[in-house]
């Protein structure tokens, strides 16, 4: 199979002060394979999640996403990656002044996919976010679990390549939670989608088989 | 209510801005129109010994346009009253030549000794009288004239550009959200900063037909009822079809301007 992911000594700064975060990293990361990434707060979990679709530029090292070399991308090239990509943030970022079904379909909307198709994807999406009667609400007139959803469901809107989740389920209530890691275990299983997921700490029930990487020191380690 | 306020926000000042380049054609035109009076209605008195072309006065100095004669038989005429007619002759005989010389253009008073010296630096030319009093007092007025109305103008295009700018920032506040997540799922520029583009296009046409309404009143109803003599001599100037394609355009590089401006400031913010 081949690596949707590749870091070669890999090395992250961070901020004005060039601070270093992760340092010569080495790792790879199959289609299809579901991936955790944990490690104390303020380890650079996140950081290294901005360094994969681009938000933030490798100081040295390589780091290979979907084939596009991130240290050397083009800003066209890293947007056209970013279309292949399913982002979730623990903050939710979902347009505001957008209602859900608008924010669900933006990936559609960005790869100008025509208003029936639009339709029909928020439909099931929502469906599936177990949200169908949300589709006119405003994301403020949602709860933090259900804009989670939102989030997720945006996320899987175009059947991405990989999906990135930033502690997808750091604020959420058990059953938002359970809702969230049962729609990516299925986007990995049924999809061969490849998911990241930073967390603090991995949900107690997980039913897929795993890879789990743990930073610490700046340095990214797979647990076996 | 919240919508028109946001509209009247960037509206406003870009009328301002664009009263100011109107304001400008506009008294460019009236100016010029005026000076071109001014110009018209002066002229130089020269005396010479002998008859002198006009090519010959331009040889001297390169502002001077046309040359007049002066008839010497109506001074003559006018001062040898009751004088026979041999008298007269003598007199026209001793005459010198007269000539009034007019110029290209509106000169500094400086411009005018200038002229005096070159033409007096010839020896066929006795007097030159240039009435440069008067001459001076109406160009000091037509130029502080010029000068506060420039300085207004200056004045209003700074005061509306802060305006603007912060307009600027209340947009890149509203916007800003939305155009990161965009920008995170990979939409393009031109797409992340549509709705920007399309309120602010908007707004730079209605602000284009505002300005553009407000001079066709002047020029067609205020202008020619005013009895201000400068406005009704001057209404055909006031405003010309070629002004509004020339405000449509300033409005709507004022608009690509802010936009992009706003869209590359959003763009680094961390999210």
């Amino acid at each position: 199979m081949s690596n949707v992911i590749h870091a070669s000594h890999l090395t992250l700064t961070y901020g004005k002060t060039g601070k270093e975060v992760i340092k010569d990293a080495n790792f790879s990361i199959k289609k299809g394979e579901f991936v955790f990434i944990t490690g104390p707060s303020g380890s650079g979990k996140s950081t290294l999640l901005k360094a994969l679709y681009g938000k933030l530029t490798p100081s040295q090292g390589n780091l290979v996403v979907g084939g596009l070399d991130l240290a050397n991308a083009r800003p066209r090239k890293l947007q056209e990656l970013r279309t292949h990509m399913g982002i979730i943030f623990q903050d939710y970022k979902l347009v505001n002044e957008w209602t859900v079904k608008k924010n669900v379909v933006l990936p559609l909307m960005i790869a100008g996919y025509d208003t029936e198709v639009q339709d029909t994807q928020a439909h099931r999406l929502l469906k599936h976010v177990k949200l169908p009667d949300h589709a006119d609400k405003y994301p403020l007139e949602l709860s933090g679990g259900e804009q989670q959803r939102v989030g997720v469901a945006r996320a899987l809107a175009k059947n991405p390549v990989v999906i990135l989740a930033d502690e997808p389920t750091g604020n959420l209530d058990d059953y938002s939670s359970n809702v969230i890691w049962d729609l990516m275990e299925n986007a990995c299983q049924q999809l061969d989608t490849t998911v990241l997921v930073v967390t603090h700490k991995i949900p107690t029930i997980f039913s897929l088989p795993y890879r789990h990487f743990i930073i610490e020191s700046k340095g990214v380690y797979e647990v076996h | 209510m919240k919508f028109i306020k946001n509209h009247l926000m960037f509206i406003l000042p870009l009328m301002a801005i664009l009263l100011g380049i109107e304001f400008y054609l506009v008294f460019e035109r009236t100016t010029n129109s005026y000076e071109k009076g001014l110009k018209e209605g002066y002229s130089m008195l020269v005396v010479t010994h002998k008859p002198m072309e006009l090519s010959k006065f331009q040889t001297l100095n390169e502002h001077i346009s046309t040359s007049e004669t002066i008839k010497r038989e109506y001074i003559v005429f006018e001062v040898a009253k009751g004088i026979s007619k041999s008298g007269s002759d003598e007199i026209l005989a001793a005459l010198p030549y007269f000539y009034n010389l007019g110029l290209d253009s509106y000169l500094h008073t400086s411009g005018l000794e200038k002229i005096k010296k070159d033409l007096e630096a010839d020896a066929n030319i006795k007097k030159v009288e240039t009435f440069g009093s008067s001459y001076n007092s109406n160009y000091k007025l037509f130029s502080f004239i010029k000068l506060i109305l420039k300085v207004f103008i200056v004045f209003m295009a700074v005061v509306s550009l802060f305006l603007i700018i912060k307009q600027m920032e209340i947009w890149k506040y509203a916007h800003k959200e939305r155009m990161q997540v965009m920008e995170i799922f990979g939409a393009p520029m031109m797409l992340r900063s549509g709705v920007l583009f399309r309120v602010a296009f908007v707004d730079a046409i209605f602000a284009t037909i505002l300005v553009s309404a407000l001079f066709f009143y002047i020029k067609f109803y205020w202008a020619a009822g005013s009895g201000i003599d400068i406005m009704m001599q001057n209404q055909e100037v006031l405003f010309e079809l070629s002004d509004m394609g020339i405000l449509l355009g300033s409005s709507v590089l004022i608009v690509v301007f802010a936009v992009y401006t706003v869209v590359f400031s959003s763009k680094g913010v961390q999210e």
